[in-house]
This record gives C-alpha cells, structure tokens and sequence, in this order.
C-alpha cells in the first residue's frame, strides 16, 4: 500500500468498538480499511432456542437501536406463525418504533456529532477535545452547547414514550409478534401525546435550526466524504393484517432508476473479515472465527446486492422516497437524519391521535405455518434483515444482516470499498492536525453501531466446541499508547 | 446523611409522582464533597463485548437528566461513548489516567478470553491491539473500586450465551480482586447512579453473594409484584396480554432479585409484568440461558446449562 499509515482508534462517540486506518499520499486520503472490533455471534446464540425466543434475544445485539431488531423479529415470526394484525396493533407497533427512533437520531446529533462541530466545555466527558476546526460565533456556540443538555432530556422523552407502551428499555417487552401485548388507554396516549409535543418543540425549535446552521458554517462537508449514489432500503413503518404495506416504501437505486428490491440479489462475502474461508460464501461450510487471518480487518463482513455495495440510512430513505433532493455526502447524510427526526415526531403526534383506547391489540397463533422465512425492514440505521430456519418450534438457522454491515462493509470479493471506505478515500487533510477531525466527522455521518454489525456469522453447521484452556494471559504492557 | 437513611432512600417505594431518586441523591452528594473538600467521583468507563444498552439506559436517568450526573457527581474520564477526545487523545488520556489517578473502573460488557481476548479490542495502536482482556486486566488491577455494569459485564449475560464462541466471561472472572457487579439488561439507571452515590459518600456497599449492593438486589421481583395476589390465588394468565401472574407464561420473578415492580423503568412509568408479559429475570448470574425458553413456565425450562464455564489458569488473573 503506498503512503503513510495512520490508525485513528478508539473512534469514539459512537455504538460499539470501531478503528479505522488510513494511508495518506499528498494530503488525501488514499486508502481506508474500517475494523468493526468486537464479535458475539449472535446467530450461533439463537440456534438450538425456540422461535419465539427471537425478540428478546435479538434485541440484545444492539443497545441504542434495540427495538429494531425487535420489530424485525416480530415480522419474521408474524410470517412463520401467519398472524394478523389488527389496525391498532400496527399504529402502536410504530409508534413505539418511531418513538426508539427520535431518541436515536437525538442522541446521534447531539451527543455523537456535536463535538465535532461545537467547542463543549473543558470538563469531562469533553476534556482534550479536538479542537482544530470549530468555526461556531461564540454566541452561536454557546446556544448550541447548551443544547447537549436539552437533547439528553428529549431523547429521555422519546424512551419514557417507549417505556409506556413497551415496559421497559432498553430491550422492551410488549412488541412481540401478533400485535402488542399492552392496552393503549387513554391515559397512556395522553400522557405519550404531552411527551411527543416536546420532543416535537425541542426537533423544531433546536435540532432543525441548529442543523441547518452547522449545514452552513460547515458547507464544505456537502463536498467531503462523498459516496457513490447507491442507495438501498427496505422501507418503513408496516401496516395491513399481514405488514404488507409499508409507511415509507422500500427502493433500490444505482445513479438512476428506483426499483424494488430484490432479496434474492443480496450476498455475503468473508475474504477481508475474521473468519475461516471455506467457500468464501455465507452458505458453505466453515463461517469459523479467525480471529488472526491474513488480510482479515475486521469482524464485518461485506454485503453487496448485485455484488455491489449500497448505501443504507435516512439519507438512503430519504432520497429514495423523495422526500429529500441531495447528495451523499457527510453533510447530506447529518442532514437527512435530523430531516426525518422532523418527519417522525410528526408522524408520531398523527398516530397517537389514530390509537383506540382498548384492551391490548395482540394475537399470537401458535402453529408455524412455514418452515423458513425472511423479514426485512429499514430501522434508524437502515436496511435490517433477519431469516430464520426452524424444526418444529426449535431454531435451526438464523441470520441477520445489519444497516451497519451495509454501510461498514470491507472490501468485497470483487476489491470494491464499501460506502464509509469509498466516503473516507479522496478526503483532502489540509493540516496534519485536521486528520482525525475530517475522518471522525464523516465516519459519524454514517451512525455507525458495532454491536450490530459484528455478531454476524452464519450457523449453517454445527460450532465447533470452544477450548477454554487454550488460555493465554493477558499482555502486560504498561502502557496503552506504544 | 447517615447510611441508614440513604439505604432507605434508595429502597423507597415511593408513589409519588415528582419522585425520583436522582432528585434526592445529587444534592448529597454535591453538599457531601463541598463540605468535605472532595473531588467528584473520577471514573473510567470502558466498553468490552456488550450491545452498549447500559449507557443507553444510563442516558434515560432522571430527572435530573444524565448531564448532571457529569457535572455534578462524576468526573466521565474515558468513555467510548461520550468522551469528546478521540483517537491517540483518548488513549493518552487512559495511559494518564491508569498510571497517575485514583479512579474507579466501570466495565461494560463482558470479557472474550478466547484467543487471547482478540474478539474484542478497545482500540489499536500503530502496531498493537489492545483487547479488552487487557484493558480490564491492568486498568482493574489499580482502580479504587470496579464496577461491573449489566449482566455481560457481571456474569457474561447474553455475550457468554451458548455457545460462547468468543468465551465470553464476566469481570470477575478477569480479575482477583471484589467487583461490584450492577446486574440487568440493561442496568436501571437507579441502580448505576445509587451505587456511585454510595461508593462517593460510604464507600463499598453491602453485596450479595454475587456481588450485587444488597440496596436495589435485596428481594425478588415476586415480594413486591403487583400481580402477586394472582399468584397466591393461583390465577394465571393465558395468555400475553393478560392482567393475570404471568408465572404460567415463564416469568422468572420468583427467583430473579430486582426492584422492577415499583422502581419500574424510563422515569418510573412501566415495567415488564404491568406491560403484560412475563419478567425474564435479567438480573440473574445465569441470564439468559437460564430464563429460555422466555414463555415457558418455570418448572418446565429447558435445563439448557450455559456455555462452557471459563477457567483461567493464569495465577493472579483468576478469582
């Protein structure tokens, strides 16, 4: 590789374990490998366990997006087990989706990105901040900082609207497949609606007006961390009795036409991931973790639809269902998403009022009427699959495929950057100290999560058993920085 | 404030709608280190193999909301999640941190041992990763106090769920030394915050025998359910949704310790049971292989045993 290494690790404020490593040459970036960090196996954890284990258990793979694979599970099982969905069912169904989604997208500008734009106060979590281009008016800094605090509130707000209707979260209870098992009353929806008209204020009256104004100072990000126009997503929010119709709908674009896509299109590739080659596909043999494979970078494997890799997010939403005429840009993609924070508190408002008092819209048949299906729907990162294989009530087969495996994909077996590596190569650095400024901030644009996108192995044969006395001690080196 | 009265604090069953635990306890805290000319907390929070559900959690205090927890009670050190350095910054403030300052650790996940601990890095430099066996190894070898924050981090939780391919493990089986472990999935935000507040103003809080502050883990969800009286009537639900003791739909109450029926979660609005499904028992040292099936009663849980159990034989590593 030519040009000079640099490892920027840990990227912080973001969900989960990530590095990235860059080559430079003359002032731009040449080259970038993303490393996801951190693997669980997720998969190999739902083999062996009943189906309808699926929610809860899946749900534990992700932290801020928790309900999103929650909701998809909840699809999958509703196919398996044939269910129908009551009106009430799938408006509290999104609601509670939308309402996971606010505080995701909250969180990320504020606590996630801000930083990169707006000189916080010298005191921790903020000490040693990198400080190399914030371009703010102090006045308009100090609005701006003063912020953070207001969004920690109204992100609290979006999960106490969860909270009422899912029982707790992290990790709620009541979205299960066949509806949901707690009872919209009146006093739930009141209480949700004063919530939404808050979060409602504060997106209006700050997050919109303080992305804007970053979209202004910073116009230069609209041209920075530009990717191909190659856009997916699954669609959003389902309705009818059998989530057969879909809110925002699903698309696929390369530079031109949109187009439904196609599931069958959409592979999986391990040659630049920790994991055994066998036949280099997700459904041969092997899938074992190899943690220390030559050429191997990261835990992430590299998804491709038509053997091409596709953008996924609310900028991919938005621009597929025409709701946004931009770019793909770093800026593009901060914009889009506090954009649909905007839509989704209203749309939120607009479905609490359609909610019927009444007892709890769930239905669960309990007879699988199929022996292997597959659920895909967008969720705060984009495009989320789950499929699943079963032997009477036992899960034999279990897959997913997560919106940051999309966007964070390594090389695919063609050489092919997936969308933050093509987003990074081409970044010109002015100034050495501007380095990680200029990678955090298009890395961030992207929302990525790790736990997500890093539990990935496909279970298609039995693991092989784990040797714990294969035990080596950890390294005494004293100190983290050599 | 005498301990007798912050334990009772911590434990109110309040139904009052303004309170909330986070009120009472900064001003005690603050007032406590002004008077005594003491340093907010410093912490060192480190994410290892988890789905990063308990800062989530955490970030869901109120009211006052997380923030103030930053500036009034804790000095947030290193946080992968909500440290505004980056990069060799960040790591340069961890070396700074590990070699100079009295802290306390809290750990986020659990451990992988397998491999050396390569399934999880924290970060990498230009030549070296640094796992998290190695972060939570050296970093809890000269903390004041570790915390373990969630299951994972305490027992291993859905992370060591079988098959544990990565061998997953909790802090304690990391380090030889106490670990506090502050068990849920995720952590109630009470939980985590209380138990700084009596590490500032008492120090180590009474544990259980698995190492939980006997203040939030003291008595099983079933004592103070509300749908208890179902239970002694033997009435059941059928099915989801019903108002019924959700026992014959799997819930692990009666053997799960957590204050969830009247704590409840996300400002105090709801819990598990009220929202008509069963209590999984998240909390527990065998989450979740223990509780699965979720709806199957519990004298018929499948005994489906957990991954292989970790043993460490290096001296001086293994508790």
């Amino acid at each position: 590789m030519n040009g000079k290494r640099v490892v920027f690790s840990p990227v912080t404020r973001l969900s989960g374990l990530l590095s990235v490593e860059v080559f430079l040459d003359k002032g731009k970036v040449a080259e970038a490998n993303v490393s996801g960090t951190m693997f669980r196996g997720y998969e190999w954890i739902m083999r062996g366990r009943q189906l309808t284990d699926a929610v809860y258990m899946t749900q534990r793979i992700c932290g801020i997006c928790s309900l999103a694979h929650g909701a998809v599970s909840s699809y999958l099982l509703d196919k398996i087990f044939d269910n129908e969905l009551t009106a009430n069912a799938q408006y509290l169904r999104n609601i509670m989706y939308a309402a996971d989604f606010l505080q995701n997208h909250i969180r990320h500008f504020y606590l996630f990105s801000l930083p990169d734009f707006v000189r916080m106060p010298p005191r921790p979590p903020f000490h040693r901040q990198d400080v190399a281009d914030l371009r703010l008016s102090s006045h308009d800094n100090l609005r701006l900082a003063g912020h953070y605090a207001k969004a920690v509130k109204a992100a609290q707000q979006s999960h106490e609207i969860l909270t009422l209707f899912g029982g707790k979260v992290p990790h709620q209870h009541s979205f299960l497949h066949g509806g949901v098992a707690t009872a919209p009353t009146a006093d739930k929806v009141n209480r949700a609606l004063a919530l939404c008209g808050e979060i409602s204020a504060f997106v209006r009256n700050a997050m919109m007006p303080d992305t804007e104004l970053i979209a202004g100072v910073y116009s230069d990000y609209f041209n920075i961390g530009v990717t191909p126009r190659r856009l997916l997503s699954f669609g959003l929010f389902k309705f009818g009795a059998k989530n057969e119709r879909l809110w925002w709908p699903s698309g696929v674009t390369d530079d031109g036409q949109i187009s439904v896509p196609d599931l069958q299109q959409i592979s999986e590739h391990i040659g630049r991931s920790w994991f055994e080659d066998a036949d280099n596909s997700v459904d041969g043999p092997g899938q074992k973790p190899a943690p220390q494979k030559p050429g191997a970078y990261t835990w992430v494997k590299s998804v491709t639809y038509a053997g091409r890799h596709f953008q996924v997010g609310p900028l991919a939403r938005l621009i597929i269902t025409g709701q946004y005429q931009g770019g793909t840009s770093t800026m593009d993609r901060i914009y889009a998403r506090s954009l649909e924070t905007l839509f989704l508190s209203e749309l939120l408002s607009e479905w609490l009022k359609r909610l019927e008092p009444g007892p709890p819209p769930i239905h669960q048949k309990h007879q699988p009427v199929l022996s292997e299906a597959t659920a895909a729907t967008d969720s705060m990162r984009g495009a989320l699959l789950h499929s699943a294989r079963i032997s009477g009530d036992t899960v034999t087969a279990y897959n997913i495929i997560t919106p940051t495996a999309w966007n964070f994909s390594p090389k695919s077996a063609k050489g092919e950057r997936g969308p933050a590596e093509s987003a990074l190569v081409g970044a010109e650095i002015s100034k050495p100290d501007m380095l990680f400024t200029v990678l955090g901030r298009i890395v961030r644009s992207f929302d990525p999560c790790i736990p997500c996108a890093t539990h990935v192995l496909s279970p298609m044969k039995p693991p092989s058993p784990v040797d714990m006395e294969q035990r080596n001690r950890p390294s005494q080196s004293s100190t983290f920085c050599t | 404030m005498r301990k007798e009265a912050f334990i009772s604090l911590c434990r109110r069953l309040s139904g009052r709608r303004d309170h909330t635990l986070v009120k009472e306890l900064l001003p005690i805290v603050t007032d406590y280190c002004r008077r005594n000319k003491k340093k907010k907390l410093p912490v060192v929070w480190i994410e290892t193999n988890d789905s990063g559900d308990n800062n989530i959690s955490f970030l869901n205090t109120t009211y006052p909301f997380a923030d103030k927890v930053f500036t009034d009670m804790i000095d947030l050190l290193y946080s992968n999640t909500f440290m505004a350095a980056q990069g060799g910054a960040a790591l340069e403030i961890l070396d700074a941190v590990a070699n100079k300052e009295q802290y306390t650790l809290v750990v986020e996940g659990a451990v992988p041992l397998k491999d050396n601990g390569l399934y999880t890095i924290i970060a990498r430099t230009e030549d070296r990763n640094i796992t998290a066996l190695e972060a939570v190894a050296r970093l809890g070898a000269s903390a004041e106090y570790v915390v373990a924050l969630g299951t994972c981090a305490s027992f291993g939780g859905p992370s060591a769920a079988r098959p544990n391919i990565s061998g997953s493990a909790g802090v304690r089986q990391v380090l030889d030394r106490e670990v506090i472990n502050v068990s849920g999935c995720p952590v109630n935000p009470d939980w985590f915050v209380g138990t700084l507040a009596h590490l500032i103003l008492y120090g180590r809080p009474e544990l259980d025998g698995l190492g939980r502050p006997l203040l939030f883990y003291g008595f099983t969800v079933h004592r103070h359910c509300q749908r208890r009286s179902y239970f002694d009537r033997q009435d059941f639900a059928d099915k989801l949704g019903d108002i019924e003791c959700m026992f014959s739909l799997g819930c692990v109450g009666p053997r799960t310790n957590a204050d969830c029926p009247y704590r409840q979660w996300t400002n105090y609005v709801n819990w598990p049971v009220r929202a008509n499904t069963p209590c999984i028992g998240c909390t527990n040292e065998d989450f979740p292989d223990g509780s699965t099936p979720f709806f199957t009663p519990l004298p018929q849980k499948r005994a489906l045993g957990r991954g292989p159990k970790v043993r460490l034989g290096a001296k001086g590593t293994k508790k």
